[in-house]
């Protein structure tokens, strides 16, 4: 199962690699909603560094979308999907390695988006370590049901449209989280605040990569 | 009070309208498929009017 | 709803050619008796619905503390109920059975299904009657406390769900997917159950809502009380019976009224003196192949 996880993520490391989707359009346009939502809260840098976490949880879920929508799209061309089965892959290998590659994605757009919160919003972080474990336990999350529900409506045509309204209600206990763990760790917050939320998050990622690890085979076989 | 009886009124109405679109929904269906299953030629092929539901 | 037997009667064909019914399986017949329990069940429904109604607007005191508004107390808790733990509940555990290889059978997909449709609407009832009971009481429609959101947020999820079984497939891949968006969304529960909780309490000092109802009922509030949660249980039980029909019917027709319209057109094009059926305009485009199965144009009812 490792070996095949391994052989998945480079697979699809090497294929964003090449065509640099995420680097090109999806990175730009995480600092495009960033953006956005400067526009939306007004010019005054109080409420967007006190917005500042949950604004950044917001862009990271649509760059996930986006991202899992890639993520997907890249198996369906050219009957790669048929082929990954023929393959004799092990369905978990499998999921673990396209959650892994959609994961280091992501992990990149949040450090990018970090940075921008800090320079653009003026937030200011206290307690580094926490935000880094927070986006890791989050991004583990995120990336494994982006990619269960990915599997899920792969080969249909209304994916794009549904997709995003199957996916996001599922991940907001992450962004609850994730909101609250970066407002612990920014300036004003209470760092100790942030310990219960990490529990939670440990607790999401361990349902859904279990989920995946056992089930992908039979939701395979629905696409 | 008049919240009350607003709370009532759109419960109930929600619920009733709900019940009657599905007993108009199974009538609509049971004749479809009285139509199909009378079959050809005595039925018409406007079986297919009927939910055919994705 | 009448018992639908297979037409023996289109044997009645004025040619040889073997173009009865064919591959159309009989339709799904509802007996007697489970027409007979449904009857019962929504008449049942129905009079303690009325019953709960009169009692609750007009028999009941109001409350010491919450004036009439207490009266919402007798349907609100009963359709969230219904929604939240009797419907999204059996929805949970019939797609489990369905996954699982032993118990599988397209039986627990479509009552899984009826039973979020039915869900879906009882918690849009929820919401609203809560929203209702909640502007005078806390002088807003909406308040973003635990209870509330989840409710919001299960709506959404089996909204998902609705809108995923919309999307056309086989029977089975759809049962599938379904279960297994049914399952996710149930393993999600807890989590924004928990989720939400804490996200509210951080803010409990900055609200005045009263998380709970702190009433002491008793007497005929009770019983009231009481005979909502069996009224919209029964309600239920009966929308469910409904739906599940309506689920079996349509999925009987998907796989065979092509079937059926094919057969037709076969024997239209062989020059049936039935020719045009009355009043049938032209069939939807679903039904009317361009050629029948073995590749002969089919020429317009009437040309042999």
């Amino acid at each position: 199962m490792w070996r095949d996880a391994a052989l998945v993520v480079g697979k699809d490391l090497r294929i964003e690699a090449r065509s640099r989707v995420g680097l090109s359009q999806v990175a730009p346009f995480g600092i495009v909603a960033l953006a956005l939502f400067a526009f939306a809260l007004g010019p005054d840098r109080a409420i967007m560094a006190k917005g500042a976490p949950g604004l950044f949880w917001v862009a990271v879920l649509f760059c996930t979308v986006l991202a899992v929508q890639r993520s997907v799209s890249v198996e369906s061309a050219d009957g790669a999907r048929d082929g990954l089965r023929l393959s004799g892959i092990d369905p978990a290998g499998l999921f673990l390695g396209k959650s892994a590659a959609v994961a280091v994605q992501l992990v990149v757009l949040e450090a990018l988006l970090t940075v921008g919160v800090v320079v653009l919003y003026g937030a200011r972080i206290e307690v580094p370590w926490l935000i880094v474990v927070s986006c890791a336990l989050g991004t583990v999350g995120l990336a494994a049901t982006g990619t269960l529900y990915g599997a899920l409506s792969s080969g249909l045509r209304v994916r794009e449209t549904l997709l995003p309204f199957l996916l996001l209600p599922i991940v907001a206990p992450v962004l609850l989280a994730g909101t609250r763990i970066f407002q612990a760790a920014m300036a004003g917050g209470t760092p100790s605040d942030g310990t219960q939320w990490l529990r939670l998050l440990v607790v999401f990622d361990a349902v859904y990569v279990a989920v995946g690890v056992l089930l992908f085979g039979p939701i395979l076989e629905t696409a | 009070m008049r919240y009350v009886v607003a709370g009532y009124v759109v419960i109930l109405t929600v619920l009733f309208l709900y019940a009657v679109q599905l007993l108009w929904r199974r009538r609509r269906l049971s004749r479809a498929v009285a139509r199909v299953t009378s079959g050809p030629p005595a039925g018409s092929a406007a079986g297919a009017t009927s939910g055919g539901q994705p | 709803m009448t018992d639908l037997a297979p037409a023996a009667g289109a044997s009645a064909h004025p040619t040889d050619a073997p173009v009865t019914n064919t591959g159309v399986t009989p339709p799904p017949v509802q007996s007697a008796r489970a027409r007979t329990t449904e009857r019962v069940i929504g008449v049942l429904a129905l009079a303690g619905t009325a019953v709960t109604v009169w009692l609750g607007m007009w028999v009941t005191p109001p409350d010491k503390d919450q004036g009439d508004l207490v009266r919402l107390v007798y349907v609100h808790p009963g359709v969230a109920w219904v929604a939240l733990y009797l419907a999204f509940g059996m929805a949970a555990v019939s797609s489990v059975l369905y996954l699982w290889p032993r118990t599988r059978s397209l039986f627990w997909d479509r009552l899984a299904a009826a039973c979020v449709e039915v869900g879906v609407v009882f918690n849009v009832c929820t919401l609203v009657s809560g929203a209702i009971w909640g502007k005078p009481t806390w002088g807003v429609w909406w308040a973003w406390d635990a209870r509330l959101t989840l409710t919001a947020v299960l709506l959404v999820l089996f909204l998902g769900y609705l809108a995923l079984r919309r999307v056309p497939a086989e029977p089975e891949v759809r049962a599938r997917r379904s279960a297994f968006v049914a399952l996710f969304a149930v393993l999600d529960v807890p989590l924004v159950h928990f989720s939400v909780n804490w996200w509210n309490t951080l803010h409990q000092g900055a609200t005045v809502l009263n998380p709970g109802l702190t009433l002491k009922i008793h007497g005929s509030m009770a019983w009231t009380l009481l005979l909502g949660f069996v009224a919209m249980t029964l309600a239920f039980v009966w929308m469910l019976l409904v739906r599940y029909r309506i689920g079996l019917l349509e999925d009987w027709l998907d796989a065979n009224e092509l079937d059926a319209a094919l057969a037709e057109r076969q024997s239209e094009g062989i020059g049936s003196p039935a020719g045009a059926d009355p009043g049938a305009d032209a069939p939807t485009g679903a039904a009317r192949p361009d050629a029948t199965p073995d590749g002969t144009p089919v020429e317009p009812a009437g040309v042999v």
